[in-house]
């Protein structure tokens, strides 16, 4: 969290500009948002964050535990899968501007009831 | 797709206006500006372009790169079955299975309509215990249990413990990374970078890449000192080219492969003059559901219940396949099933509850609603709109055979379904074909080098394994010989680049 809190200072009011344009986002960021663009967008504006961005303040040893899955589906934790293990980018399966569905369900009818890629 | 040609107009271009961007690639080789160096660059974190890392890393290799396009590893390798067909195991041996490399090819000769390489075939079953001993070295952990696949004269499917091919691509990434290879994702294929001569120096790369997004991250060119291997798997997933070559294969027939599998690295290989082969032999995987999506589970619960199960055409009620022929064989016929109107009307796979519970596959289809479970024949007719008189008739028909040990319906081998009568409680799954596997790509000989179509010479510095190379399965591959073949060609690979 304190590495997370020099960033907020750093880009504080760095691109108020951008908000006018009201993208599409996840209520529970507003606080990211108020702190600037560039705390995700760590390759410039234009790019996509890079995968190390979201992990600034998540962890993905922690969101495998929150989403442990007993028995029979202890392989379906989409952050500790059994194709990709715990490697699996969060971009790859969440969108924070645009809705996402989880790269699982490319194959499998999987129901992750929790799993948001409908906004608000 | 910008081929070096193109690309050296554009620098040209772009020096006269006097742009800023920096001249990253000329005529003469000399003048690129390398942005990276490595000892050997492996394109593609399949089975072909791990085994080849790992391969390498046993050779000595002291700076090897392994660049992946999408956010994750394993391509359409981690999204299958996990069988790998080998002859002349421990396994097999303990088991009391008689096989033989020479008896492999055969079977897939067979297969292959005519059109298979017997020494590509052959070299590639000569390495299988090679294979298999590296895989479990790697710590890739497979069942005691050897299984059927369609085509085969003798049970060689060796199958890992998770079913899938994530038991073969994480055991072999993380024996790779041991090796000091380093892995890199989001870094997409673009072109080759070749010396006047043809020579293949290294590859340009869009670092940062994430799919779907062409124009995302920045190119860089990445030089190779020993060599280029191409790994990059089929083109299943990329509607239009293979819609071009089979015009039966638009958007409404479904994939299994994982997204990525748009031909990349083939196409680049063309651009640069390597000799195609088979294009057009396009397989379907006849084990596929159309209730999920890609490969999804339907595929392994089809794999283990075709032997001791019968397909039904639901117009007729009546069995119309070997339920182990190849898989050419059977996906032809599965496509043919229709209704009056001409529309696809799935077949049903109907297997006994008392058999299909031994495998994990059961509870996975039943749970995502890929099959469903019957108390009896008039249940499924009723449910799925199927005559029930033939059906009965049919089912009976079947269990005599089971007993008598002989198929004279379709001549199925019935050595793989004795005492397994078809008695209610009954799963049932629908099958539709989805395309599946790339039979053709670019040629390569028994080295892994590339071929070039001008001169049928190698082309220096270039190699490839795996499911872009082309012809050496023929018209049709048989289920389980991908896996092994990606990987031989892949250490081979390895070894060519480490002599050359």
């Amino acid at each position: 969290m304190k590495k997370f809190n020099t960033l907020l200072v750093l880009t504080l009011g760095a691109c108020l500009a951008m908000s006018v344009q009201a993208r599409e986002k996840r209520d529970y960021h507003e606080m990211v948002y108020d702190s600037g663009c560039k705390s995700c967008h760590d390759q410039g504006l234009k790019a996509f964050p890079s995968d190390d961005s979201c992990l600034q303040c998540h962890d993905m040893s922690e969101l495998a535990e929150q989403t442990k899955r007993e028995g029979h589906d202890a392989k379906q934790n989409p952050h500790d899968s059994m194709h990709y293990g715990q490697e699996a980018p969060c971009m790859e399966c969440h969108g924070e501007h645009t809705p996402k569905k989880a790269i699982c369900m490319d194959c499998h009818n999987f129901d992750f009831p929790k799993f948001k890629y409908e906004h608000k | 797709m910008q081929t070096r040609r193109s690309f050296l107009k554009f620098g040209a271009g772009a020096a006269a206006v006097g742009a800023l961007a920096p001249l990253t690639v000329s005529a003469n080789s000399s003048d690129v500006k390398w942005d990276e160096e490595h000892e050997i660059v492996i394109v593609g974190s399949g089975f072909a372009g791990l085994a080849a890392a790992v391969e390498a890393g046993k050779l000595g290799a002291k700076d090897i790169v392994v660049f992946e396009k999408l956010g994750v590893y394993g391509g359409n390798s981690t999204l299958n079955a996990g069988q790998a067909c080998f002859a002349n195991t421990d396994l097999q041996k303990q088991l009391g299975i008689e096989d033989s490399a020479e008896l492999m090819v055969q079977d897939q000769l067979k297969s292959g309509r005519g059109y298979a390489s017997e020494e590509l075939l052959r070299h590639s079953a000569e390495l299988g215990p090679y294979i298999y001993q590296l895989t479990k070295d790697c710590g890739c952990i497979y069942r005691d249990h050897i299984i059927n696949t369609g085509g085969t004269s003798a049970t060689r499917s060796h199958q890992v413990v998770e079913r899938s091919g994530a038991g073969f691509i994480r055991p072999m990434l993380k024996t790779a990374r041991s090796y000091g290879v380093k892995t890199k994702i989001r870094h997409k294929f673009e072109h080759l970078i070749t010396a006047k001569d043809g020579t293949v120096l290294g590859i340009q790369v869009r670092k940062g890449y994430h799919f779907g997004h062409e124009d995302s991250g920045k190119l860089i060119n990445v030089k190779a000192e020993k060599g280029v291997l191409i790994a990059t798997g089929g083109f299943g997933a990329n509607v239009s080219f293979r819609q071009a070559l089979d015009p039966n294969l638009g958007a409404e027939v479904g994939c299994t492969n994982a997204r990525g599998a748009t031909g990349d690295g083939l196409i680049a290989m063309l651009a640069e003059g390597a000799m195609p082969v088979h294009l057009s032999f396009i397989q379907s995987g006849p084990w596929a559901s159309p209730d999920e999506g890609g490969f999804g589970y339907g595929a392994g619960f089809s794999l283990y219940n075709f032997p001791h199960s019968v397909a039904i055409d639901r117009s007729t009620g009546q069995r119309f396949m070997n339920e182990t022929a190849d898989r050419k064989t059977r996906a032809d016929l599965e496509v043919q099933r229709r209704d009056k109107d001409g529309k696809p009307n799935p077949a049903l796979l109907i297997a006994p509850k008392h058999e299909a519970k031994k495998d994990p596959s059961m509870a996975n289809v039943l749970k995502y609603n890929v099959a469903w479970e019957f108390d009896s024949v008039e249940a499924i007719a009723k449910h799925f709109d199927v005559p029930v008189k033939p059906l009965k008739k049919q089912i009976e028909d079947w269990n005599l055979y089971v007993k008598a040990g002989e198929d004279p319906q379709f001549g199925k081998r019935m050595n793989m379904s004795t005492g397994i009568y078809l008695t209610a409680p009954f799963i049932v799954q629908r099958l539709w074909p989805k395309v599946h596997y790339c039979q053709g790509g670019i040629q390569i000989n028994a080295k892994a080098e590339v071929i070039a179509a001008k001169t049928g010479e190698k082309i220096p510095g270039l190699y490839a394994a795996g499911e872009v190379s082309g012809g050496v399965h023929g018209v049709s591959r048989l289920g389980g010989c991908s896996t092994p073949e990606c990987m031989a060609f892949g250490v081979t690979a390895a070894r060519s680049i480490m002599k050359a």
